[in-house]
């Protein structure tokens, strides 16, 4: 039975690689990327090999750790969970609950990911060959890492889109897990520190290590290397730690899953009062109104909008980990703008996350400048209070108040250029997206290599635009010129606003030809 | 039967704000010409023509893949036609959709609703969609929420509707801006049969005040019953179109239906579905 599933699995992929060769492309990148990674790992696992194997064992217990952590995280950030096998899907055939779960970590097991992870996994024995002992407890434990890895993976996406009943709790929930996540990132931070001074801090480095390694994404893959340097009873200890880890993954997913399939995670009623319009009876009755107040309402109650506003929040920990920590540094005081850059192109397909239901705008035959300035007002009455935020929390954390209006200037400077691109980019682009209600971490079939490319066109137009705000504040933060602060300030919202003009003009014209063309391609994705 | 006056219901059953304007020329509510929709190799609507009369309350049937979808989008500006045109009481719909849509209030088949608004605000918005000031947009949601039947569920997401409810609303924002030409596509698939009814009934009142309703339907009984006018198609041609007692003739709409679309075959289905 789990073979014909996996049988399943691999014709739906072989059948939607054949259908879009841009697919196929994209896939051959993936593809490349991963055997790119093998790579490194494999030179950097022999050398590791070579060295000291206290240092040795160490390293693998670190990889192991980001490894499964990539499991978990890279769904959220990036790449979605693959939902070829979905629970949903396989509910109607005569599969028990568990042989369900075996079908979708073999599912899990077998795609590119999975492949490389047993793979690179399988690499570390170029760090167990100089300990016979090491070698024969890595035969049971990396599986157990590996199975950890994918287990966990689909846990976490399981119960982030399944827990509880209703739908406002799942949501809360799953937002909840979202910020956990977020502020767990520090602990990368710590990984990358104790990594990048390793050499001159290595007990530190040990210290590090060995905590990780008994946590749960730790223990498997340390059990080797303690039990060849005679620890046998921290092996044994964190050999149950391992065990106990996708034990309780298992249980937990299984009983999330046993809950999910007989109850689909959709129905529950959140009331509103009647007459109680939200955002519908402040905003002004007239087609940009309503397209701002629907806007506003899915940017603040959807989580498939909520998610894409997690990169804020992420982008000044993603300089900090950089910047190897040092929240002092004229970088980390100047993330401010790498919040605004992510701000501006978050609407960049927004049309895609209207699903079908574009064509009740469509229908009402808006103005594409209207349908643009609508979205683009939604958007920023979330997006400019929280870069605004993100700017004056950094610059006070940095403690460089001196930098604040330079930051200022260039974050919100960013974002409306990056709104003007967006209102251009999202008359042309729509994107495969989860439906309204599904798992936000949920990969929709169909993207292709074409989509990825108008993506990063967007953030190539938005960084070259926003330069003659972008140079003057870098200016500012390292030589300490204010004037070319004030010179940030001033050019960035100016120049802001003429490339938002401009875009949502352009954006709109584009609207008026394209729309039913974009209701088209969405009504193909729904059939996907 | 097909005389809308004897059975409809008086009028009044549509709130005064959505009745449509009263006609002022005396062109065709819709005038297709020359529809054509090809993608890729298949040809979906090939060269068709169709008159809906001003205050008809119009079937168009089919079977599956006729091609009854397709033309209803391109009919009402949401998908562009590969050639021939569309004109709404003389509008056309490709070249001022604009002005076009404002007559058109649509039901399209097949698409979601914002669902994740409440019913009152999916109304509401639509309203705001079309322009209307807020007092109108405000008393006319307020109607068309009454007369749905929806007042207990106005604050509920229409995300939790059921099936029939989901249609309600729908045909709600369809008449929020008292449009003259209502384009229906399966108003009726998957609605009860007293959602059923209290449908029909809005429907008839509000040809009855002059607006011109198409609906496309499976049930052949139902346009038989509801519909003055209707159209066969199928393979994306117009096999028959006038009156319903033109184009059934001495038949049932049904019998006629399958005589002109074929297809039908008496079958007892495989050996092993049989229980005994």
């Amino acid at each position: 039975m789990v073979a014909t599933v996996l049988r399943i699995r691999f014709r739906v992929l072989g059948n939607t690689l054949a259908r879009s060769p841009m697919q196929l492309v994209g896939f051959i990148f993936g593809v490349i990327g991963a055997l790119w990674m093998l790579l490194l790992a494999a030179v950097g696992l022999f050398f590791v090999g070579t060295l000291d194997f206290d240092v040795a064992r160490s390293a693998v217990t670190a990889a192991g750790a980001v490894l499964i952590l990539g499991w978990v995280l890279g769904p959220i950030f990036a790449t979605g969970v693959d939902t070829t096998l979905d629970p949903a899907k396989l509910a109607p055939f005569p599969l028990t609950i568990t042989q369900m779960m075996v079908a979708i970590t073999a599912g899990g097991l077998t795609g590119v990911g999975g492949i490389t992870t047993i793979l690179a996994s399988l690499l570390t024995f170029l760090v167990w060959v100089h300990e016979p002992v090491a070698a024969i407890a890595a035969i049971v434990c990396v599986p157990i890492g590996v199975l950890i890895c994918v287990v966990a993976s689909r846990t976490v996406a399981a119960l982030a889109s399944g827990i509880g009943g209703g739908r406002r709790s799942r949501e809360l929930i799953g937002l909840l897990a979202f910020a956990l996540v977020i502020f767990a990132s520090p602990l990368l931070i710590g990984i990358v520190n104790a990594l990048q001074s390793a050499t001159d801090q290595g007990l530190q480095l040990q210290g590090f290590v060995t905590a990780i390694s008994w946590t749960p994404v730790g223990a498997a893959w340390a059990v080797p290397g303690d039990l060849a340097i005679g620890s046998w009873l921290t092996a044994i200890l964190k050999f149950l730690v391992a065990v106990a880890t996708l034990g309780v993954l298992w249980l937990l997913w299984f009983r999330n899953l046993s809950a999910s399939v007989v109850s689909p995670p959709s129905r529950s009623t959140a009331r509103r009062k009647t007459g109680s319009l939200g955002w519908f009876g402040v905003m002004p009755s007239n087609p940009v109104g309503a397209t701002w107040a629907r806007s506003l309402t899915s940017w603040t109650r959807d989580m498939r909008y909520l998610r894409q506003l997690l990169i804020l929040p992420f982008a000044p920990i993603l300089v900090l980990i950089y910047s190897q920590g040092d929240a002092t540094g004229p970088f980390f005081a100047l993330s401010g703008i790498l919040v605004g850059f992510f701000a501006g192109i978050l609407p960049y397909s927004d049309v895609s996350y209207d699903g079908t239901a574009f064509a009740t705008v469509l229908q009402t035959g808006i103005r594409g400048r209207a349908d643009r300035l609508g979205r683009t007002l939604g958007v920023a009455s979330v997006a400019v209070p929280l870069v605004v935020i993100a700017d004056v929390v950094t610059v006070a954390v940095a403690g460089r108040w001196d930098l604040l209006p330079a930051v200022l200037g260039a974050s919100l400077g960013l974002t409306l250029i990056g709104f003007g691109v967006s209102a251009v980019s999202s008359a042309f682009l729509v994107v495969p997206t989860p439906a309204p209600g599904d798992s936000p971490f949920k990969r929709v079939p169909g993207s292709s290599f074409s989509m990825f490319l108008t993506f990063f066109l967007c953030w190539a137009l938005v960084a070259v635009l926003g330069l003659p705000t972008i140079v003057p504040a870098v200016i500012t933060a390292f030589t300490g010129s204010s004037v070319a602060g004030w010179i940030a300030f001033a050019i960035g919202p100016v120049l802001g606003a003429v490339v938002l003009t401009v875009g949502v003009l352009l954006g709109g014209r584009r609207f008026d030809a394209n729309g039913p063309r974009l209701l088209v391609q969405l009504r193909s994705f729904q059939g996907a | 039967m097909t005389d809308p006056s004897n059975t409809a219901p008086p009028p009044s059953a549509l709130p005064d704000g959505v009745t449509p304007p009263a006609p002022t020329d005396s062109l065709p509510a819709m005038q297709i010409t020359g529809l054509v929709k090809r993608f890729g190799e298949k040809t979906a609507v090939a060269g068709l023509d169709l008159l809906v009369p001003a205050g008809s309350f119009y079937g168009l049937v089919g079977p599956n893949g006729a091609g009854k979808t397709t033309t209803l989008s391109m009919a009402t500006g949401l998908l562009r036609p590969d050639a021939g045109s569309v004109r709404i009481h003389g509008v056309d719909v490709w070249e001022h959709p604009v002005e076009a849509k404002k007559l058109i209030g649509n039901l399209a088949d097949g698409v979601r609703l914002f669902d994740r608004l409440t019913g009152e605000q999916l109304v509401t918005y639509t309203g705001m969609m079309f322009g209307l000031s807020r007092d109108e947009v405000a008393t006319r949601a307020a109607d068309l929420i009454a007369i749905m039947d929806l007042t207990e569920a106005a604050g509920t997401p229409v995300v939790d509707y059921s099936a029939g409810m989901t249609k309600k609303i729908s045909l709600a924002c369809a008449l929020v801006h008292a449009p003259r030409l209502l384009v229906l596509d399966e108003p009726f698939e998957s609605v009860d049969p007293v959602s059923a009814a209290n449908i029909e009934d809005i429907l008839r009142g509000y040809t009855a005040s002059g607006g011109t309703v198409i609906v496309s339907s499976h049930s052949m009984d139902l346009v038989q019953r509801m519909c003055d006018h209707v159209a066969v198609i199928a393979q994306g041609r117009l096999l028959a179109s006038g009156t319903v007692d033109e184009v059934r003739g001495t038949q049932t709409l049904q019998d006629r239906f399958v005589d002109l679309v074929g297809g039908r075959h008496h079958a007892e289905g495989p050996q092993w579905l049989r229980q005994s």
